[in-house]
């Protein structure tokens, strides 16, 4: 069977020949191309047209989410993994609506992410976390900004017993148990404006 | 001289096991990898390599404080720190507490082997200059409950991590709030991602489509 070809993008040098040097070992996955920024990304889908693009969210000058559709484009037989230092629900579900066949974060191991790889170019789609309710995540968002339970009530038109109540659900489905721990997922899930 | 002996610390551990793979191939040793500050400061006292290669931003202790704490339990153990920010301000508090050299992630794979060995043998490798000495309100102890509390740990898990009473924790939270003009957890959260203690995505531009 041929080996799987794959292409890395990732905004840093260490971490794309570490990457490079963790996978090379793999059997029955190639890398074809390594590329450094989205824009490369995109000439190098079209030219290698690689079976699995691994794509760091987290590279300057592009919001990593917006360039998917783009690279869909590019080479639409290719199946993008998203490579993120988080690897929050929310983030996930917004890769997976641009075009995305999942995420995997960088705190995985080498062998979960050898795993993701072989799953996304069979053609599955990796399972996402718990996702939050539109209002639990307006809720969220508005803790993320420092506002408490009554300003958050009166914000929303509902009771401070609704908002409590719903601070606990957010508790619970997220496995956080401190305010600090919520404006901290908050502002890593971009649910917070720009300051 | 001899191989090379390294304990390696970073949270992403896909990051680390590239490095890792990456440091061997050059036949440098990595004996132990750690993904928090505090087990890094364990396996450097564990094993006394001769560099531990330490990345700024990692959970529990952060590298900076995790550079301090090895210098004092290991002075032979020369520290070279990995950071994915040319932030000039921690380029300074790395020399200032010991540390030998200072690589971005943004640099050639070839600049960490030369770092490692130059570092080995007893030199330095800076690869940004030092920018002047900045003012910080926060003691050492006060960084770290702030990094903690970031972190989403209550006052309870903090005093379990540090080894200090709750009473402790407690005052170092209140001063530190004080210090910071913190009101509440968001402002302590701000504080800690502007201090680098903790890495959050920035935040993104509201998106008309949304």
């Amino acid at each position: 069977m041929d080996p799987l070809r794959l292409a890395i993008a990732d905004d840093h040098a260490l971490v794309r020949e570490g990457l490079t040097r963790l996978l090379a070992g793999t059997e029955g996955i190639e890398v074809v191309a390594v590329v450094g920024d989205a824009a490369s990304a995109a000439a190098c889908l079209a030219e290698a047209r690689p079976d699995v693009l691994l794509l760091d969210l987290s590279m300057p000058g592009t919001d990593g989410l917006s360039a998917i559709p783009h690279l869909r484009e590019a080479c639409p037989a290719t199946r993008i993994l998203v490579l993120s230092m988080y690897d929050e629900a929310e983030i996930a579900a917004e890769a997976i609506e641009r075009g995305a066949c999942g995420l995997i974060s960088k705190a995985s191991c080498a062998d979960a992410l050898v795993e993701a790889i072989r799953r996304v170019a069979r053609g599955e789609r990796l399972p996402v976390g718990p996702l939050l309710s539109p209002r639990e995540r307006e809720v969220l968002s508005l803790i993320g900004e420092g506002l408490g339970g009554d300003r958050i009530a009166a914000r929303l038109g509902l009771s401070e017993k609704t908002v409590a109540h719903h601070r606990e659900r957010l508790m619970e489905k997220l496995d956080i148990h401190t305010q600090a721990g919520l404006v901290a997922y908050a502002r890593r899930s971009g649910l917070c404006r720009a300051d | 001289m001899g191989t090379i002996r390294v304990v390696l610390g970073d949270d992403h551990t896909l990051v680390r096991q590239g490095l890792k793979a990456l440091l061997e191939s050059a036949s440098i040793r990595v004996e132990r990898e750690s993904g928090d500050g505090r087990d890094l400061v364990r396996a450097v006292r564990a094993v006394r390599p001769d560099i531990a290669v330490v990345d700024v931003s990692m959970p529990l202790l952060n590298g900076l404080e995790a550079t301090r704490r090895i210098r004092q339990i290991s002075p032979e153990t020369r520290v070279l720190i990995l950071s994915m920010y040319p932030d000039p301000g921690y380029v300074t508090r790395a020399r200032r507490l010991g540390a030998k050299g200072y690589v971005l992630k943004d640099e050639a794979p070839a600049q960490l082997i030369e770092a490692v060995k130059a570092v080995a043998a007893g030199g330095e490798y800076f690869t940004l200059a030092a920018a002047p000495a900045q003012e910080n309100p926060l003691t050492p102890r006060e960084r770290e409950v702030l990094q903690l509390v970031a972190e989403g740990k209550k006052n309870a898990e903090i005093a379990e991590v540090m080894m200090r009473s709750l009473h402790t924790v407690r005052n170092h939270r209140a001063r530190l709030m004080r210090k910071l003009g913190a009101h509440n957890a968001a402002d302590l959260v701000q504080a800690a991602e502007a201090l680098g203690l903790v890495r959050l995505a920035p935040p993104r531009e509201v998106d008309d489509g949304a």
